[in-house]
């Protein structure tokens, strides 16, 4: 598990420029290198590409590090928009989403997946506010209809845009779109109800 | 119901639907909008499952020769005739570069570089630590909806405001609290105009940098 405070200290060295900067960098990429490298192989499903989107990202991350919001709470979350952002242009842009290995790569059960993939009960010295964030979104999760769930974890697992979601779940763009659409609106309206009650 | 649409959007640039055009004016306007940017902060607090170290996959160590390379971190060493004509003229160029500073610089100590997209800032504290002059490489003026907003990061992980800004190119009076105990980062955000309503910032970050003391 990264952590957010000493990935934030890394980020905020290397926009300083600094003579400290390139060995802050390095380290950087030695802890988060591997988690990025995941995001992007579930999203390429090709190593080579994904390596490829691995050294773009973090060329990016270089130079955007300045531009870095230093309030953000989560900077793993940084990085890793970063990286998905690339690899879904990649992506498009080798159609990747053709090739045949892609289709047997794409996970064929979000639902397990959920708890596979994404840690949902942090460690206790994460502090209380993220344990109940991410427990509140864990339960929101699970209050979504079957279908609104599916889509949202295969649109953030893979990088599926609205037309490959309707594909691979053989069902028209529009209806998927109305997944997509509502079963964020319904995760937003069921977290923050319980933000206000807490 | 006021921030539905934001919100929307929010959604789906985090969960990646967002696409093409509609990604780039987004990201546009997180940049610009200090709304946005608050907004979208929220949704990546509150929205983002984070990983497990099950999806983790090594990089093989080409990657980070390669990247070593494309950043110039790593250079031939040339040969000892070129550089000592390097050393020679790097020479000359410190004294004439000494020079100009000397001539440029405002009255006081560089305490810090913030630096981002839109310019770079110098920041200077004068001997007696009570005034703070910031000079921008470009003029850099808030529109008419914003201010912006000097915050000092304490190394306690504290936020607190130290000026609200018309213009990037300034000096001000150091609030008494935070006279000789400048320590941390100072950063620059966009907020609405008069600065951020609840003392904390809400608008997107433009520049950033340590102190150095």
């Amino acid at each position: 598990m990264l952590d957010d405070r000493a990935i934030k200290a890394l980020l905020l060295r290397t926009a300083a420029r600094d003579e400290g900067s390139a060995e802050a960098f390095r380290r950087l990429y030695e802890l988060s290198a591997p988690l990025l490298l995941g995001v992007a192989q579930r999203v390429l499903a090709r190593r080579e590409l994904a390596e490829e989107v691995l050294h773009d990202a973090f060329a990016r991350i270089w130079h955007a590090a300045g531009t870095f919001d230093p309030l953000a709470a989560q900077p793993v979350a940084w990085m890793t928009a970063i990286v998905r952002n690339r690899a879904i242009d990649v992506r498009s842009s080798h159609d990747v989403s053709r090739v045949d290995s892609y289709h047997a790569a794409v996970d064929e059960d979000p639902e397990g997946s959920l708890d596979r993939l994404f840690e949902w009960s942090p460690a206790a010295d994460e502090g209380e506010d993220r344990r109940r964030a991410a427990q509140w979104l864990r339960d929101c999760l699970s209050k979504l209809t079957a279908p609104e769930r599916q889509s949202l974890v295969l649109a953030y697992e893979h990088g599926l845009s609205h037309g490959e979601l309707a594909a691979h779940l053989k069902k028209p763009l529009g209806t998927v779109k109305a997944w997509v659409r509502r079963g964020m609106a319904g995760l937003r309206g069921c977290v923050e109800a319980r933000m206000g009650q807490s | 119901m006021r921030h539905a649409a934001l919100d929307a959007l929010c959604g789906e640039y985090l969960v990646g639907t967002l696409r093409g055009a509609a990604r780039r004016r987004f990201e546009r306007a997180l940049r610009e909008e200090p709304l946005v940017a608050q907004r979208l902060r929220h949704w990546q607090g509150n929205f983002t499952p984070r990983y497990t170290p099950m999806i983790e996959v090594p990089p093989s160590p080409q990657v980070w020769t390669r990247l070593e390379k494309t950043l110039g971190f790593r250079r031939a060493r040339s040969p000892w005739f070129r550089r000592g004509w390097a050393i020679a003229v790097a020479a000359i160029l410190v004294v004439v570069v000494g020079l100009q500073l000397a001539r440029q610089e405002p009255d006081g100590v560089l305490i810090a570089e913030l630096a981002g997209k839109t310019a770079t800032v110098s920041a200077h504290l004068s001997r007696d630590g009570r005034t703070l002059v910031l000079h921008s490489d470009r003029p850099v003026i808030a529109g008419p909806q914003q201010s912006y907003e000097l915050w000092l990061l304490t190394p306690e992980g504290g936020v607190m405001s130290l000026a609200v800004l018309g213009s990037l190119d300034t000096r001000f009076e150091v609030p008494e609290r935070h006279r000789g105990r400048l320590r941390g980062q100072l950063a620059v955000s966009v907020e609405p105009a008069g600065g951020a309503p609840g003392g904390k910032p809400t608008g997107p970050v433009i520049l950033a940098g340590p102190i150095r003391i």
